[in-house]
């Protein structure tokens, strides 16, 4: 899909830590190898039991609106014509303990509700620093 | 280990909005730390020491050096971050001073953003390089999530929808800061009074944050001189003693987690500042809170102790924080929504004025003072004065 925030919004700048998650073309949440706690984002170290042994889980990608914010005030010009926007803090159902940061499409801003569900979509863009495709984790509203 | 710490000088320069300052931001640096100077009765090459907060520019030695101090002994900063350390520079004062480090520590906040930019705009001076968002960023710069207001609107919505709070709790907050800067000739919103009308019919920023649930952007400098409570005695204002100040921050709270999302992160403030002083909510005479936003404010006051959350808008409503006479006397002189947003430390000035009887809008026998830093942001801190030993 295309970018809800426009094609030239900015972008993540790819790193060791966050590859998977915005390349991977899943809902990747850092899981600890040793205790299986979530966490997110990722971290050098287990936040629950401080061990260094950390992957990378795929979910299924069903979660919860935890919370929601419309954005009414473009605070850069290029989303000048994308407000409003919902930002929304989305709990995923196989990943307990994690929120994720997203925007959520097929229900209008101010429509969107704490509990709604959700399910990953993502935006796939190219990111010509890097070279790679991009998969932005994105949410649709489930009926 | 000296008993206790004081502040025996406070000053500020005159506030302006933002970019209005005629001067530099060191300019106002030295205009407030020589005004709290003057106010201690010291002179200013007699100060040793100073410490601020949120990535402050204007550096110790180019102070020490522009105000003729011999001996600079003592200087420290918070670690990066914003309004939510104001107190725990206060603590670092206090605590250099009780350890005899040094004598006559500044603690003060300037800022001139016609200079430099503005502090509060996303991607400003923080940066949106080349339209690449990096480490924590990355997270949430694709998504529109951008600025505190946007973070602390998340963390209020949660807080609202958890405790059935309406709108009118965030406006009562707003109007009781409008309403107790009138009295106030420094503030810029004097002769502006807010009404509940025109705080609904204000644009939206952020829902549930409208235009007046938002602090302004303004330029200005304040200042506080911290000495020993021995010392302070002998100066010529009433000393505001520094009865106990903590900072605070939980396990999970560096990153957003369901069980953490309607906080503003002075649970543990609230715990290390009672457990250290020995005081409760019921003992503050005053408060002033750091008002980033109304509705952190909200959760901060209900997290500090004053009201369970499912009171809160109970306890903010029906003027409850409006005036002298106030059930809670709270940002008596406009705090940073209506007198200005020097980062909350002409906050710390308020409480001073409160300790010493001289508010614009006094308190009867003020005997603790409480000063609460900016909330949702970690790690959280506050201070309370007394007025006596």
């Amino acid at each position: 899909m295309k970018r809800v925030l426009g094609d030239n919004w900015v972008l993540p700048a790819l790193d060791d830590d966050n590859r998977a998650f915005f390349t991977s073309g899943k809902l990747v949440v850092q899981q600890c190898s040793q205790c299986e706690k979530f966490q997110h984002a990722p971290e050098d170290i287990c936040q629950s039991c401080q061990s260094f042994e950390l992957h990378n889980f795929e979910s299924q990608g069903q979660g919860k609106v935890e919370s929601v914010a419309v954005v009414d005030h473009a605070i850069h010009p290029s989303l000048k014509d994308k407000v409003p926007y919902a930002i929304v803090a989305v709990s995923v159902d196989d990943a307990p303990g994690v929120l994720i940061v997203g925007n959520v499409i097929g229900k209008a801003p101010d429509d969107i509700r704490i509990g709604d569900n959700v399910s990953v979509v993502f935006e796939e863009v190219d990111d010509e620093r890097s070279g790679e495709r991009l998969t932005i984790p994105q949410w649709q509203a489930v009926q | 280990m000296n008993d206790k710490a004081a502040i025996c000088g406070i000053g500020e320069t005159v506030y302006y909005n933002r970019g209005d300052s005629p001067h530099t931001e060191f300019q106002l640096a030295c205009m407030a730390i020589t005004a709290a100077a003057d106010d201690a009765g010291i002179a200013p090459d007699e100060i040793d020491g100073f410490v601020t907060y949120s990535d402050n520019r204007n550096g110790p030695t180019r102070l020490s050096a522009a105000l003729g101090i011999q001996n600079l002994r003592f200087a420290a900063t918070t670690w990066p971050g914003g309004g939510n350390s104001v107190a725990g520079a206060m603590q670092i004062a206090e605590s250099a001073v009780r350890a005899g480090y040094a004598n006559n520590i500044v603690v003060f906040r300037a800022i001139a953003q016609g200079q430099f930019g503005r502090f509060g705009q996303a991607g400003g001076s923080s940066g949106m390089g080349g339209g690449y968002m990096a480490g924590g960023a990355a997270f949430s710069g694709p998504y529109g999530l951008l600025s505190p207001a946007q973070r602390c609107a998340l963390r209020t919505a949660r807080f609202m929808h958890d405790h059935d709070i309406s709108q009118e709790a965030l406006c009562d907050i707003a109007m009781a800061c409008y309403a107790n800067a009138q009295s106030n000739p420094r503030a810029l919103k004097s002769g502006k009074p807010l009404t509940r009308e025109q705080y609904h019919a204000s644009r939206w920023i952020v829902k549930p944050y409208h235009l007046y649930d938002c602090c302004p952007e303004n330029d200005g400098a304040a200042a506080s001189i911290i000495t020993t409570a021995e010392r302070a005695r002998d100066r010529k204002n009433k000393p505001a003693y520094i009865t106990g100040a903590a900072q605070g921050d939980g396990a999970s709270y560096s990153t957003l987690t369901p069980d953490d999302l309607a906080t503003s992160f002075y649970t543990p403030v609230a715990e290390n500042l009672w457990g250290y002083t020995g005081l409760e909510p019921k003992d503050m005479d005053v408060v002033q809170f750091y008002e980033n936003f109304t509705g952190a404010v909200l959760i901060a006051l209900s997290e500090m102790g004053f009201a369970p959350p499912e009171g809160i808008e109970e306890f903010v409503s029906g003027g409850a924080l409006v005036g002298p006479e106030a059930k809670l006397p709270f940002n008596t002189s406009g705090g940073n929504l209506a007198e200005a947003y020097i980062h909350g430390f002409q906050l710390i000035n308020e409480s001073v004025r409160q300790i010493r009887g001289t508010s614009t809008c006094q308190v009867r026998n003020v005997e603790h003072a409480l000063t609460v830093g900016g909330p949702g942001y970690a790690p959280g801190s506050a201070i309370v004065l007394g007025a006596s030993q």
